[in-house]
This record gives C-alpha cells, structure tokens and sequence, in this order.
C-alpha cells in the first residue's frame, strides 16, 4: 500500500515540482513581496509600507470605485442578457440554433487586441458607425474617449459583448437540464408561459445563474484588457482606471512589486468577498 | 364528469403518421387502459387528449363537447405523467397548489382541495417535503394528489407505476383502483403491462402499432380475442402459436392436422364457415389450458426442457421441433430434463388463426 502510494508520487512529482515552482511559490511570495518595501536596494521587511500606502492612496480608490462601478453595472445587465438569449436559443421555434450557438460564443475566441481596436474604430467620435448611427437617428454624437461616463459605457458594453453569450451557453446547458414534462405540468396547470418563466425556469436555473455571476465578479474584478486598450491605459485622465490597470501600472511601469502585489491581494479578497456574499444571499432557504 | 370519443383520430409527426384513425368511446366514470407495446402510440393518443400534442386528423370530444381546439387547461382533465414530472424547487404543498395559487383560487378553496387530496392519499405527513426527499411510491402518490386537486372530469395517467419496484407497483395499483371507486371520475390509464390492464380496467384498448386491435372488458379479451396479436399480448405467460393445417370438413368443425406433432388431429367446431381443406392455419392454446394426457380431444407428445416452479404452479418450456412451448402445471415437483410429456389439448381451450393472423371463429 505505502510502496504503491510512493510510485503514484513519483508519477506526480514532475507536475507536483512545476506547480510548485509556477504556482504554488508565487502565490506565497508575492503575498511575503506586498510586506516589504520594494523601492530600495535591498528590499526590507516592513509591514505598513504598501498596506499602509494602500489605505490612503487616491489612485487606489479611484481604481477601485471604477472597478466596483463596472461590476454592479455590467454584471446584473450581462447576466440578465445572458438568460434572455439563452431562453431564445432553447425556443423550438428557433432555426439554425447551431449558427447562433456559434455566433454568441464566438466573441470568447476572437483575440482581444483585435476586439478592442474593433470597438475603437466602432467608438471612433468622427467615422465611427455608433456616431454615424446616433446622427441617422437625430441624436447628438458622442466623443466616447474623452470624457469619464461615455467611456465607463464602453467598456461596459465592450465586456458586456465579449462574455454574454458565453454565460449564455452555460445557461443554455442549463435550461436543458430541466425536463420538458415539468412545463407541460404547468401548462395543464394554467400556468402561462410568462410565469413559467418566472415561477419554474429562473428558481431551477438559479444555481446555474450563481455560478455564471461568480465566474464574472471574478473576471471583472480582475478587467485589464479593455481599460487599457480600449479607452488606452484608464483614460481620459484615470476615469477608467481599473484595479488591474492599476497593479499593471505599479508593477509593471513602476516596478513597485510590493505595492503591486498588496493591490493583487486585494483584488483577490474583494473577489472571494463579494462571491461569499453573492452566494449566500442566494442560498436555498432551508 | 365526462364521457371522452375519439372519432377517426390521426396523429402525423411530419410524414410519419403513427396513429392511423383511432375510434374510442369511453363511458362517463369508466375506468379504460390503453394497453400495447412500446411505442406502438399510446402515449402519443393520451397526449392528445391532453391536449399537449396536435390532432393531425379526426375529432376528440371531452364531456360532449369538441376540444381539438381548446387549450389543454380548459378540458377538465389532469395527467399524472411517468417522470411524475413534480416541480423539484416546491414542497409537496406547494406542488399540489401551484396551478391554484396560479390562477388566483380562493386561498380556503385552495387549503381545502390540498388538505383533501393529501387525506386521500395519506401524504399529510409529507406536506414539507421536497420532491428529491421524497420515494419513487411518495412522489407517485404526490403526482396524483396534484391530479385530484385539479378536481377534474378525466383523469389521465401514462405509464404511472413504470417506475417503481414490483412489490410498489402491485400496492400502487390497487390504491389507484380505490381512488377510482372513491372518485367514481373518468379515467384513462396507459400502460406496456398486459397484467396492470387486466387488473385495472373496465375496458381495454388494446394498440399495435398505431392501430386498435381491439377493445373490451379484461376477460372479453382473455376469452375471446379478435386475432392473433391480442391473443399472444393479453395473458401470462403468452399463449402458444403451433402451425396447423386444415385437413378436413365435418358439420361445421374444423379438422386441423398440428404440423409439428405427427400429425395429430383436433376436431374445432365453429361458429363460422370454416377455411378451405388445405389451409395453413395457427391454433392458439394458452399454457393453463394443456390437459392430462387422455382428458381433452388431442393428445401431443413434447420434450421437457427447462421447468420454473413458482410454487402453486410450475411452467415447463417445452418443445416439439422448431415450436417452443410453455405449459403450466399444478403443484408440479418435477424436473425437467429433455422428459418426454405427454398433454392434451380441448376445442373449447383452444383458438385458430389465419395466416394474416385473423381469428377463425
Ligand atoms: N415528438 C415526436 N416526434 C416524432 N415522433 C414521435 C414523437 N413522439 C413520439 N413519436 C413516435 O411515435 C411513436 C409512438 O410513440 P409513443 O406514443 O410515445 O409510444 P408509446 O406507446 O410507447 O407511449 C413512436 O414510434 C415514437 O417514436
Ligand atoms: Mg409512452
């Protein structure tokens, strides 16, 4: 028994010895790093050096208010599109559901340089087809970069388009979990289609939708890629900076890794945090 | 209450039609099981009645009156589905008041409809409980109080007891034959089990392949079958199937000649014409009716095979050339090890069939 467990070990060890040294060893020592004052030759241990700075960093709450301000927003309007176009591909009156399947997931593979210079020309204030669409229209167009809320929205619906249909194809899954004579109870039973929805459909698919809100917290709370390519690095002035945008600018620009990783690890714990809390406001009444 | 007619009803999904012109007539209260094999439609025509599936062709009336076009909530029935189909995220309570609390019922009405169909299925205790907390035998008994509290004119059930064990099933059964008496309402049952029709039923239907072979009172069935297929599905074990050949004519009987058993002869008097001398036909002969040798009008001789006792009664499977045999036997101890056995066969316990499977009377 003890000979056979050492061979499993030794079959292990080559993939135990990379996550420890990729993995496991940068967890732990980036968590040591953010006690230590990082600027000086030698790095020396000092406790309130980057926490203490963190507390009292404009720059930090500003990153953060931002990134808190995408998450309440573009969440709840991701998930709740998420389930409409999951609820249209589960129609059976739905044609070439395999080519929709395909085009809402599709946004995920296409490479996020070419997405975010796509939204770019999209957004662009003078030949771009929004402002060409809201002029069609009558409305104002809009210069989307240089100013804070039109470029908070675009970074909502850049997002809000690269991961709904994802998170609709998770919930597709679900729907289809749950088994067709159910409905058709209800219909016997009187029971609109409408309230179907409500009193059967979204209480069964709630774990489902949890899961998928889970997944985005946690994705949003780490939002790099659009910030920084998208309204180029926070702009205008910071108004996008995100919490990734700002460990990115530490780390990275400044290299202040002891600074970086105090914002890494909060970033994570406001992740965990906010998914406990999700979770158990969500949980089933016992 | 209601009477339920099923006049020429077709069902097409696509170009495949799978019902093909159904004629039922099911009297107020009475209590009918559409019976057949799998996927030979039954499901296909209570769903109809149900109102979930299309009517492709045809006209079904519930309590005189046509529905073909009315929404399946508004027919005054209730179906107890296979899957019991319960929604899991509700307690036993809520399941049975849904439809109710949907459609704004009085709150008293609706505590009174919950609270009866819970006594008459002894589930009180179970109120709280969620579906997955419940057993197969709990969650059927849930499924049908859902039924009762619809206070229907036409109970529907397809396949209800498919899903539990044996001994569940015969107890199930019987309660569900109660409820029937108790309710003295229509109800339509659909089952693959020749043995929960005989047991259940007023009347049968007996379906093969989207058509009505026959339908009529369990022992209408068992004693006089219309052919060849109603004979082989109603009764347990299966009746027999010897090939035959008419040999001869005399006052209205057939001399039929068994083809495996040397020749031997049986007179059948008939009611009928009976076929031409030289027919290929089958006698069907039902494994409680083989005789001691000498007591009935033909004697054959076969090979015992293999014996199942089963206590009061003992099943050899026997054979005489290519033709397998199960005969039953009292209080049998025997064993059976290729013995030759000799049993007899009598007219009046034995059926004939043409070629095509009609019954020869
Ligand atoms: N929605 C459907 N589309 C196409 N064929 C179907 C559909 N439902 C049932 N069928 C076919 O109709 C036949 C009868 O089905 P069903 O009524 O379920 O049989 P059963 O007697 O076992 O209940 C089967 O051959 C089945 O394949
Ligand atoms: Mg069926």
């Amino acid at each position: 028994m003890r000979y056979q467990n050492a061979t499993a070990y030794r079959f292990l060890a080559p993939y135990l010895l990379i996550f420890s040294i990729f993995w496991l060893w940068p967890i732990i020592s980036s968590f040591l790093i953010s006690f230590q004052a990082t600027r000086t030759v030698p790095w020396r241990f000092a406790p309130t050096f980057n926490w203490g700075r963190l507390i009292g960093d404009p720059a930090f709450f500003n990153a953060l208010k931002n990134t808190l301000l995408i998450l309440v927003i573009q969440v709840p309007v991701m998930i709740t599109l998420a389930i409409v176009m999951a609820v249209l591909l589960n129609s059976p009156l739905l044609k070439a559901r395999g080519l929709f399947r395909f085009a809402f997931f599709a946004p995920v593979v296409v490479g996020e340089v070419a997405y975010s210079a796509v939204f770019r020309l999209m957004f662009n204030l003078d030949y771009g087809i929004i402002n060409k669409l809201l002029n069609s229209v009558g409305l104002p167009r809009i210069d989307w970069f240089s100013n804070v809320t039109p470029a908070m929205a675009v970074i909502m619906i850049a997002v809000t388009w690269r991961w709904a249909g994802y998170n609709a194809i998770i919930l597709l899954a679900g729907l289809q979990s749950i088994p067709q004579d159910v409905y058709e109870a209800a219909t016997l039973d009187r029971v609109s289609k409408l309230k179907q929805f409500f009193y059967i459909t979204l209480p069964l698919l709630k774990p489902i939708i949890v899961f998928c809100a889970v997944l985005s917290i946690i994705g949003t709370m780490q939002l790099f890629t659009e910030p920084f390519l998208i309204t180029e690095r926070g702009g205008p002035g910071g108004g996008t900076e995100t919490l990734g945008l700002l460990l990115y600018r530490q780390g990275f620009r400044s290299l202040n890794f002891g600074y970086a990783s105090a914002i890494a690890y909060t970033m994570a714990g406001l992740a965990i945090a906010i998914s406990l809390v999700q979770l158990w406001l969500t949980r089933d009444p016992k | 209450m209601a009477a339920v007619t099923l006049k020429n009803v077709v069902k097409r999904f696509g170009v495949f039609e799978i019902v093909h012109g159904a004629n039922i007539d099911v009297n107020d209260g009475e209590f009918v099981v559409f019976v057949g094999p799998s996927g030979c439609g039954k499901s296909t025509l209570l769903r109809m009645i149900a109102g979930l599936e299309d009517i492709s062709g045809g006209e079904i009336a519930i309590g005189g009156k046509v529905v073909n076009n009315i929404e399946p909530a508004d027919r005054g029935i209730a179906m107890v589905f296979q899957s019991y189909a319960l929604y899991p995220h509700m307690s036993v309570e809520q399941n049975l008041s849904f439809g109710l609390r949907m459609n704004g019922n009085p709150k008293a009405d609706t505590e009174r409809r919950v609270k009866r169909a819970s006594e008459i299925l002894r589930i009180a205790e179970l109120m709280k409980r969620r579906p997955r907390q419940l057993s197969g035998g709990q969650r059927q008994r849930v499924a049908i109080g859902r039924a009762i509290v619809r206070e229907p004119q036409v109970f529907l059930f397809d396949e209800p007891l498919s899903n539990l064990d044996a001994e569940l099933r015969v107890q199930m059964r019987v309660e569900i034959s109660r409820l029937h008496k108790e309710l003295g309402v229509t109800m339509i049952y659909v089952t693959h089990d020749q043995t929960e029709a005989m047991t259940l039923a007023d009347r049968i239907v007996v379906l093969n392949a989207g058509n009505i072979e026959q339908i009529g009172a369990p022992l209408d069935l068992y004693d006089d079958p219309a052919n060849r297929f109603v004979a082989g599905f109603v009764g347990s074990p299966k009746m027999n199937f010897m090939a035959a050949k008419v040999v001869g004519n005399d006052e209205g009987a057939a001399i039929v000649a068994l083809a495996n058993h040397c020749g031997a002869k049986l007179r059948k008097p008939l009611s009928g014409a009976p076929p031409a001398v030289g027919a290929e036909i089958v006698l069907g002969v039902r494994p409680e009716h083989f005789f001691e040798a000498g007591e009935g009008d033909c004697d054959i001789a076969v090979k015992a095979d293999v014996a199942e006792h089963l206590g009061s009664v003992s099943y050899v499977y026997a054979n005489a050339g290519p033709e397998e045999l199960i005969i039953e036997r009292e209080a049998s101890r025997q064993r059976a090890n290729g013995d030759q056995m000799v049993v007899s066969i009598k007219a009046g316990r034995s059926l004939l069939f043409d070629k095509s499977g009609a019954r020869i009377r």
